[in-house]
């Protein structure tokens, strides 16, 4: 194309466009090939017809294809691009691609898909950092649970075990098997257990209290947990829709889980494979005789 | 047989469960407890020797319950040892694979210590049944 202005540039043009109105009604490839000689022509001072005709053969030999161009532009023009696409050159395959492309794409944006697919994309890293958020937030409190117990329960413990010794010694007292002293150290001991429960209690609120406030995870976690459940189902029935619309009848067949690694079963309704409460495993098993 | 101070392993991937099942079996008068994240960790601990009972969940990295399970009782040392099986797997396949496996108990999950006890206790008649035929 830039050998073609500059071509327009340096020729005489109205000679030239003239001598190109002529050739192009003539239609032959001759005069084509004068236009070429034309334009040299001017770069060639003194030259007679024979060295002139030398010199455009050589010319014409060399730059042929390029300079015969914008003459054979005009004839071929509506022809060429039917010639490409029955022929089974490179550009009728890329021109296919292209236009498998376009309808792959046109076809997932008529299904919606499209959205679908960004969606996805940006939102499956997203879910995976809520889960991970989740999985963060009931150990976390799980763990303050468990701490809270493991602080509690020995404080209750005490509270019990002296209280079991202390009724003992009054029901000593009672059957009037204490000495007066006796009776005066059981006072005391008493005195001074009804003062640590008083202390123990209020130590055991405060874990009731951590207990209580370590379930906060599930004002959060249930929010997110919704969030990602949305996604899953946004997910699913779009990836769904495209299975449908790829896959051949014949291909469906169902999918058979057969897995002895499940984790909890989260919806047992209408199945029949599963067991729902202890009860039933322990029939299974009297029923199989284990 | 139940003796206060036989020696359970508890073997879970999760510290929260292991931590609870520490605490059931307390409460239940068991204190001498240890505890493993996985089978192959289990395995390890058991042929160190020592153990008298086996607490183990199902679902577990590197080496799960029921691997557990068929390994210790193609060990010699090991195969008599009571294993019960504390696990989410609730499927009919799963108890019948674990009880022909040759495990002692079977509790699904979500469990109350009431279960646990009863289960122990279960096992601990039925083992001394055995001794004594």
């Amino acid at each position: 194309m830039t050998k073609k202005q500059k071509f327009d540039e340096n020729g005489d043009s109205e000679d030239l466009q003239a001598l190109f109105d002529s050739i192009a009604s003539g239609d032959s490839p001759q005069p084509k090939l004068e236009v070429v000689s034309v334009s040299r022509k001017v770069d060639v001072p003194d030259g007679d017809d024979d060295a002139l005709q030398a010199l455009f053969d050589s010319v014409a030999a060399e730059f042929g294809g390029d300079d015969v161009a914008p003459g054979a532009a005009a004839a071929d023009a509506a022809s060429a691009p039917a010639v490409a696409a029955a022929s089974g050159s490179p550009d009728a395959v890329f021109n296919r691609i292209g236009q498998m492309t376009r309808q792959v794409h046109d076809t997932l944006r008529a299904l919606g898909c499209e959205n679908v697919i960004n969606e996805a994309v940006q939102a499956i890293p997203d879910a995976r950092q809520r889960l991970n958020y989740i999985a963060v937030m009931t150990e976390q409190a799980a763990s303050r649970v468990l701490n809270a117990t493991d602080i509690a329960m020995p404080l209750q413990d005490k509270i019990a075990a002296d209280a079991v010794g202390l009724e003992k010694k009054w029901d000593q007292l009672f059957a009037n098997q204490l000495s007066v002293e006796e009776f005066k150290a059981l006072a005391g001991d008493t005195r001074k257990f009804l003062a640590s429960v008083a202390t123990s209690s209020i130590a055991t609120n405060q874990q009731l209290m951590e207990i209580m406030m370590a379930q906060d995870f599930q004002d959060l976690t249930g929010q997110v947990i919704k969030k990602v459940v949305d996604l899953a189902q946004t997910l699913e029935s779009g990836l769904l829709q495209i299975l449908l619309e790829v896959t051949p009848e014949e291909k469906r067949v169902p999918i058979m889980t057969e897995s002895l690694m499940n984790g909890p079963v989260v919806n047992a309704q209408g199945r029949e494979d599963v067991v729902t409460s202890q009860e039933q495993v322990d029939d299974l098993l009297d029923s199989l005789g284990f | 047989m139940s003796d206060p101070k036989m020696k359970f392993l508890v073997v879970d991937d999760f510290s929260t469960m292991r931590r609870i099942v520490r605490n059931l079996l307390k409460e239940l008068g068991f204190t001498n407890v240890d505890e493993a994240e996985d089978g192959v960790a289990a395995l390890q601990k058991l042929e160190a020797g020592g153990f008298d009972f086996v607490v183990t969940d199902w679902n577990m990295p590197n080496m799960d319950g029921l691997t557990l399970l068929q390994r210790i009782r193609q060990t010699p040392q090991l195969k008599h040892l009571p294993v019960l099986m504390i696990t989410a797997e609730a499927k009919k396949e799963n108890i019948i694979a674990a009880a022909q496996a040759g495990a002692n108990g079977y509790i699904v999950k979500p469990f109350t210590s009431a279960t646990l006890a009863e289960k122990l206790q279960k096992i601990f008649e039925k083992l001394g049944k055995q001794w004594v035929a």
